[in-house]
C-alpha cells in the first residue's frame, strides 16, 4: 500500500512539474529575450530606440517606424476581416443551412491552417502585382500586408466570435423571436450584447494575431526602412524587421532588434490582461 | 332631508359617467388608433426591411470570407501541382546555381522536425493537461499554469525563434539543428496540446470516473486506464492537428534550424530546412537560381497539399475513433 501511494505522489509531481512548463517556459523567453536586449538600453538608451531613424551606422536605433507599420498594418488588418469575421460567425451560427454550415465551418479551420509563408507568397506573387498594376506603386506596403492580415485573422476570430454566439442560451433568442421581433432585430438587440465581451476577446485575440505575424507580412510590406507616405509605399515592421535582419547584425544593432521582440512580447502580455479585463475570468475563451 | 339625501343618490346613479367615459374613449380611438396602427405597421414594414437588408449583408460578408479561402487553395494548388507532381521534384536533389532542383532535403527537414517536436511536446502538453483536469484543485496554482499557457500562445512566433536561437543554438551550444528546433516548437504548440488535451479529457463523463475510483483505482490508475484511453480520439486529433502547424511554421524555425541543405539531415543535432523557411530562402535568394519561382510555387503547392492532408487526417482519425468506441467525443 505504501508503495502505492509512493507512486501516486511521483507522478503528481511530475504532472506538476510539466503543467509549470507553461510558466517556466514564458518566463525564459522574457528573461532571455530582456537579457539580449539590455545592451541597447544601457548602450543606446531608451530616447535613442524609440527614436525615429533606424541608421545603425551612425548610432541609431529608432523602432518608430517599424512600431508605426505594426500598429498601422495591425488597425488595417482589423478593419478589413473584423466585419468579414463577425459577419461569417453570424451566418455560421444564425443563418447558415445546416449542410452549409458544416462545409463553411470545415472551410474556416483549413483557412487557418494555412501556412503563412504560403499565404505571404500568394500575396507577393498575385496580389502585389494587381496592386501595383491598379495604383502605379510598388504594389507593397501597409494597403498589401492589410488584407493578407485580414486574411489571417479571418478565421481567428471567426472562431472565437461562433464561440461566444453560440454560448448565448437558446431561450433569450426565442423569447425576442417570440415577442414579434425580426430576425435581425433579435441579433442586434439580444444576441451581440450578450455576447459582446466574447466577441470583444475575439477582436483582441486577432489584434495579437496580426501583431506578431511575420511571414506573410514580410513578402508583401517592401521591405524598407522608411514611414509609410501612401497606402502603397514599402516600410516595415517590428517582426518584418527582425526577421530580416537578425541573421547579419552584430553589437548594439543586434541588441536593439531583440528589444524590438521585447517591445512585441509585452505588447502580447498585454492583450492577455486586456483579455482578462473584458471578460473577468481567468481563463482565455478560445 | 332624506329626499334630499335620496335625490342626491339618484342622481349619482343616474349620472351618465360610465357614457361620458365611454364616449371620450371612442374618440380617442378613432383619432388615436389610426396613427398607432400606421406606425405599427410603417416600423413592421421598415423592420422587415433591415431583416432582410441584414440578412443579404451577413451572406454576403461570409460569401466573400468563403470565396478567399477558395481562390486561395485553388491557385496555390493551380499554380503549383504540376511542379509539385513532376518527376524528380519533391524527391529531387536542390539546386544552389543552376535550374531542375528539387526539394527532398527540405521534405524530409520538414518531417523530421514535426516528428522530432511532437515527440517533446506530447508528453508535455497532454502531462501538464492531465495535471489539470485529474490531479489540480482549482485555484492559484492553476490559474497561474493557464496564465502561462494563454501567454506563449499569444507570443509572435518570430519572438519564439530568437529566443530559441538565444537559448538553444547559442547558449546549449546546439547550433542550428533539428533539436533546438524542436525544443522552440515544442514551448510554442504546448499551449495547443495542452487545451486539446484537456477539452478531451473534460468530455469523458464523470461516472466513468467514479467507476473507476470506487473500484479502489487511485487517481493515476483511473487517468491511464480509463482518462487518456477514452479521450484518445481527441488527443490524437489535436496531435495531427498540431502537426500540421510545425510543418507549416517558418518565423520559429529559421533562426532555430536553418534555410536551406543540400543533403537530408540524418540526425536531430544536423542543421536542417523544413519547407517552409526554404519557401523564405527561395524568396531572398531568387535570384541565384532562374526558376526559382518554379521551385517556390510547387514547394508551396507540396506544402499545402500536405497541412490539408493532416487536416483531413486529423477529422478521420476523430471519426474512426469515434465509432468504434461509440461515445461523444
Amino acid at each position: 500500500m505504501q508503495g502505492v501511494i509512493d507512486r501516486e505522489w511521483i507522478v503528481r509531481k511530475t504532472l506538476f512539474t510539466l503543467a509549470m512548463m507553461t510558466v517556466l517556459g514564458i518566463i525564459l523567453i522574457i528573461f532571455f529575450v530582456a537579457r539580449e536586449a539590455i545592451p541597447a538600453f544601457t548602450g543606446a538608451g531608451p530616447a535613442n530606440l524609440f527614436s525615429a531613424t533606424w541608421n545603425p551606422k551612425s548610432g541609431q536605433y529608432g523602432m518608430l517606424i517599424f512600431l508605426t507599420g505594426t500598429l498601422a498594418t495591425t488597425v488595417g488588418g482589423l478593419l478589413l476581416g473584423t466585419p468579414l469575421a463577425i459577419g461569417s460567425a453570424l451566418f455560421l451560427t444564425q443563418m447558415a443551412p445546416r449542410r452549409v454550415r458544416s462545409i463553411a465551418t470545415r472551410g474556416v479551420e483549413l483557412l487557418a491552417g494555412v501556412p503563412s509563408i504560403v499565404l505571404g507568397w500568394l500575396g507577393f506573387t498575385i496580389m502585389v502585382p494587381w496592386i501595383r498594376s491598379a495604383t502605379g506603386s510598388t504594389g507593397t506596403g501597409l494597403l498589401a500586408a492589410s488584407i493578407i492580415l485580414a486574411i489571417m485573422v479571418l478565421p481567428t476570430i471567426t472562431a472565437i466570435a461562433k464561440d461566444a454566439l453560440e454560448a448565448v442560451p437558446e431561450s433569450h433568442k426565442q423569447a425576442a423571436l417570440a415577442m414579434g421581433a425580426t430576425r435581425w432585430q433579435m441579433i442586434r438587440r439580444v444576441l451581440l450584447p450578450a455576447a459582446k465581451p466574447g466577441l470583444l476577446v475575439a477582436v483582441i485575440l486577432g489584434m495579437g494575431r496580426a501583431i506578431g505575424e511575420t511571414m506573410a507580412v514580410a513578402l508583401v510590406i517592401g521591405p524598407a526602412t522608411a514611414f509609410p507616405t501612401s497606402l502603397t509605399t514599402p516600410t516595415h515592421t517590428m517582426t518584418t524587421k527582425i526577421l530580416i535582419e537578425m541573421g547579419e547584425s552584430t553589437g548594439l544593432q543586434r541588441s536593439s532588434l531583440f528589444a524590438m521582440g521585447l517591445v512585441l512580447l509585452l505588447m502580447a502580455m498585454l492583450l492577455i490582461l486586456l483579455v482578462r479585463l473584458v471578460t473577468h475570468r481567468k481563463e482565455v475563451v478560445r | 332631508m332624506t329626499t334630499d339625501l335620496e335625490s342626491e343618490v339618484k342622481t349619482q346613479e343616474t349620472q351618465p359617467r360610465v357614457d361620458l367615459a365611454g364616449d371620450v374613449c371612442e374618440i380617442r380611438d378613432e383619432r388615436i388608433e389610426g396613427i398607432i396602427q400606421a406606425n405599427i405597421t410603417r416600423s413592421e414594414r421598415r423592420a422587415q426591411l433591415l431583416d432582410r437588408t441584414a440578412t443579404a449583408t451577413v451572406w454576403t460578408l461570409a460569401l466573400i470570407g468563403l470565396g478567399i479561402l477558395a481562390f486561395i487553395i485553388f491557385v496555390i494548388l493551380y499554380r503549383g501541382i504540376a511542379a509539385a507532381l513532376a518527376p524528380g521534384f519533391v524527391f529531387g536533389k536542390p539546386q544552389a546555381m543552376k535550374e531542375g532542383g528539387g526539394i527532398w532535403p527540405m521534405v524530409v527537414s520538414s518531417f523530421y522536425l514535426a516528428l522530432l517536436t511532437i515527440a517533446i511536446v506530447v508528453p508535455l502538453g497532454v502531462g501538464a493537461a492531465v495535471y489539470m483536469t485529474e490531479f489540480a484543485k482549482e485555484g492559484r496554482i492553476t490559474r497561474l499554469v493557464r496564465f502561462g499557457a494563454d501567454s506563449l500562445s499569444t507570443v509572435p512566433s518570430v519572438v519564439f525563434g530568437i529566443f530559441g536561437m538565444v537559448l538553444f543554438v547559442i547558449y546549449f551550444g546546439l547550433g542550428y539543428s533539428l533539436l533546438a528546433g524542436a525544443l522552440t516548437l515544442a514551448l510554442l504548440n504546448m499551449p495547443t496540446v495542452m487545451r486539446t488535451t484537456e477539452e478531451a479529457t473534460l468530455a469523458v463523463p464523470r461516472s466513468y470516473r467514479e467507476a473507476a475510483m470506487g473500484l479502489g483505482a487511485n487517481r493515476w490508475e483511473t487517468a491511464k486506464k480509463i482518462v487518456l484511453p477514452s479521450a484518445m480520439p481527441g488527443i490524437t486529433t489535436g496531435i495531427v492537428l498540431t502537426m500540421g502547424r510545425i510543418v507549416g511554421e517558418s518565423a520559429a524555425v529559421i533562426y532555430t534550424v536553418g534555410i536551406f541543405v543540400r543533403k537530408a539531415p540524418t540526425s536531430p543535432l544536423q542543421p536542417a530546412a523544413p519547407m517552409a523557411a526554404h519557401i523564405w530562402h527561395t524568396y531572398t535568394e531568387g535570384a541565384l537560381v532562374s526558376d526559382w519561382m518554379r521551385v517556390a510555387n510547387g514547394e508551396a503547392a507540396f506544402l499545402l497539399l500536405v497541412v490539408l492532408a493532416l487536416n483531413l487526417a486529423a477529422r478521420m482519425i476523430a471519426r474512426t475513433y469515434r465509432k468504434r468506441l461509440g461515445m461523444v467525443n
